[in-house]
């Protein structure tokens, strides 16, 4: 069995420290890219949003480099995300590529009893004993929480740093280093470095850069290439970001979910404008706008792909928010079809307008 | 001392300089025709026949070009249309509240409050209504685009076209031409159904208050200026330097920066209208990024990339799509 993912953000690089642990044969599809995309929207229905497009691209990369099998985490949730692994299943049976679905979905979806049965087929693969394995896993998990703590760190002192463009320098080294280390020992270490290091960047907290809040979908906010890279554009221009959905925070909302303890501070955020689940994370989008005024952000950017569902009723909250909060948001709705000239042109004048509108409150108006 | 801005946009190239109280004493309009480089060199050819470059403060870009100019020009600051157009509509009206701009490709609202932006909102999904669309009704009408608003002015019915798409508006227009109604009623009812369509897309949602401004190219047409009055039930002032109001505020941000941070001005000369420029593209394949790079070569010599996302290539700075932070 050799096993391939799709990507989301960094999650690769959890995966492939686990798989390197478990010893398990795997292929890590190329970085999401033009090619995938021009190869997923070719195959997908037009209609469907971006991510399965971005998927079907990576699985067919991974097919090509020998993968019978494909691991994805579902949710049979009640978005598009939840019929995903269906429909992708018929386009490249279509294709006629003979793989494997595995799909890791929800407790509450498909039984304790099933999600064991699923995850023992990948864990059968593995020779390591049962200890083994559970520490691999561990060691996984913690490399994904050190990765998003370091990707948070940097977006949120780019605003800070005394050097121009440190931040960005040490991220992309970290994960170009921690990518081409093979034994995940050593791989963690390297993260953990690179955790320090990032900690003790030279920073400057006179300084007080524009600071703006990404909500969203958590496909587009996390996977750089479906967001034109803006959290690197916003580090460029030294604005702090900070972004609450990360994988491990969604690692750790759907384990807490099974006993509803999940994102408490954020669902009461949003009760005072959503107070309703509506799917996918139309609830976290409106806590985390509600939250960004509160916490003193300049502004909130709201990413999601064309047709979302549950962000399409958030992006419809969102400006009673701006408007009761007086936090200026704009929202950015991204597909294949995405003109980078526009898209840039909107990021700047909002970075411009929330400079603006400082100025003028310092000013005394 | 004069400030310089120049507006690379999609359809004309605007070169304008202001004197120290920020009035216009120069204004230069040609059309680009997918050659931003000439463009620029075209304007700077004409303008050094008068000043020379000490008589240069500083240096603007802005439009969809101004990457590429001010690598070519060696610019100040480098700003994106809806911040310039913004600044040169508050410096002309101190309490404009609303800005309707419609340039060559793109159409945009921007709401302003006691002088500051507070929203502005960009066509996403159709060019209707945009120069080049009306450019190309008025070519195929015969009528020159100078007059096309006066047409619209002389009718008396206007006819109701169907506006949701630039393409079957066209159709629509060519269906009630064959159908036989006169030209001006046709012209008067295609500035209606532009102007709808603006409000419903663009300014969908945003609270229009006067005084509202309308500038970039398309305010040259008179009928859409009555179309957007009759719509909107105000008045829609036209400022004097309507067509260059980009250009202009791309001059006051670059006057603005120049003397805030007491630097000298990176122009390079009006002498770069001799310089022999090229662009050329490559596909950077050092990582799956695949960034599809741009390097601009003055006499042979590369004076500047963008489009590399790790900023490699960039020499001005670590830039991620090729905003050059200066």
């Amino acid at each position: 069995m050799k096993i391939t993912i799709p990507h989301m953000g960094n999650v690769y690089i959890a995966v492939k420290i686990l798989f390197d642990g478990l010893g398990i044969d795997y292929v890590i599809p190329p970085l999401n890219n033009k090619e995938a995309l021009s190869l997923g929207s070719k195959y997908s229905p037009e209609e469907i949003c971006l991510p399965l497009k971005l998927m079907i691209g990576n699985y067919i990369a991974g097919i090509k480099s020998g993968a019978d099998t494909i691991l994805l985490v579902g949710s049979c949730g009640p978005c598009r995300f939840g019929e995903y692994s269906e429909l992708q299943l018929k386009i490249l049976e279509y294709l006629e590529y003979n793989v494997d679905f595995i799909v890791i979905d929800a407790v509450k979806s498909i039984g304790m009893r099933e999600l064991f049965n699923r995850i023992q087929i990948v864990g059968s693969e593995s020779k390591k004993r049962f200890p083994g394995k559970i520490n691999s896993v561990i060691r996984a998990y913690n490399a994904m929480c050190i990765l998003d703590e370091i990707e948070s760190q940097a977006h949120f002192k780019a605003g800070y740093e005394k050097n121009k463009g440190e931040c960005k320098r040490l991220l992309n080294s970290c994960k170009s280093e921690v990518l081409s280390c093979n034994q995940p020992d050593k791989a963690l270490k390297i993260l953990k470095e690179y955790q320090k290091r990032i900690k003790n960047i030279a920073v400057d907290y006179s300084k007080n850069p524009i600071k703006v809040a990404i909500i969203g979908e958590i496909y587009t906010v996390i996977e750089p290439f479906t967001n034109l890279f803006i959290e690197d554009v916003l580090m460029d221009m030294s604005v702090s970001t900070k972004r609450n959905l990360t994988p491990s925070w969604w690692l750790k909302d759907m384990l807490l979910k099974i006993i509803k303890l999940n994102s408490m501070k954020l669902l009461k955020a949003s009760n005072e404008f959503l107070p309703l689940y509506i799917g996918g994370h139309a609830r976290e989008c409106v806590g985390e706008a509600v939250l960004a005024s509160r916490e003193g952000f300049d502004g909130a950017i709201q990413i999601f792909p064309m047709g979302c569902m549950p962000e399409i009723v958030s992006k419809a909250i969102l400006p009673t928010i701006s408007r009761e909060k007086k936090l200026p948001m704009l929202s950015l709705i991204v597909d294949e079809m995405t003109g980078e000239a526009g898209y840039m042109t909107r990021i700047e004048a909002f970075i411009d307008l929330l400079e603006r509108r400082r100025e003028h409150v310092f000013a005394g108006n | 001392m004069y400030s310089l801005g120049i507006d690379v946009g999609s359809v004309s190239t605007n070169l304008v300089l202001l004197d120290n109280n920020n009035n216009v004493v120069e204004k230069l309009y040609v059309r680009t025709k997918g050659r931003p480089m000439e463009a620029v060199q075209l304007v700077f050819a004409e303008i050094q026949k008068k000043y020379d470059d000490r008589q240069i403060y500083s240096v603007g870009t802005t439009g969809s070009g101004r990457m590429i100019a001010s690598i070519q020009t060696g610019a100040d600051i480098v700003k994106n249309e809806i911040t310039a157009h913004a600044v040169a509509a508050i410096q002309t009206e101190r309490d404009v509240k609303t800005v309707l701009e419609i340039g060559g490709q793109d159409s945009k609202i921007i709401i302003i409050r006691d002088g500051v932006v507070t929203d502005f909102a960009m066509n996403t999904v159709c060019a209707a209504g945009t120069g080049s669309f009306l450019d190309r009704q008025a070519e195929r009408l015969g009528i020159p685009i100078e007059e096309f608003g006066d047409h619209a002015l002389k009718a008396t019915v206007p006819v109701r076209i169907a506006g949701r798409c630039a393409v079957f508006a066209e159709s629509d227009m060519i269906h009630k031409q064959q159908l036989g109604y006169n030209t001006c009623d046709i012209i008067a009812g295609l500035c209606d159904a532009l102007v709808r369509n603006y409000l419903s897309n663009v300014a969908k949602g945003k609270d229009i208050l006067p005084k509202v401004i309308f500038q970039g190219g398309v305010a040259a047409n008179s009928g859409i200026h009555r179309a957007f009055e009759k719509a909107l039930n105000m008045p829609v002032l036209i400022p004097e330097h309507y067509d260059v109001m980009g250009a202009v505020g791309a001059a006051i941000l670059a006057r603005e920066k120049v003397s805030r941070e007491k630097t000298k001005t990176h122009f390079k000369g009006f002498s770069i209208s001799a310089s022999s420029f090229k662009s050329k593209s490559f596909v950077c394949s050092d990582c799956s990024n695949q960034c599809e790079v741009v390097s601009v070569l003055e006499n042979q010599q590369p004076v500047g990339y963008f489009g590399d996302r790790c900023g490699k290539y960039n020499r001005f700075s670590a830039s991620a799509t090729g905003i050059a932070m200066h």
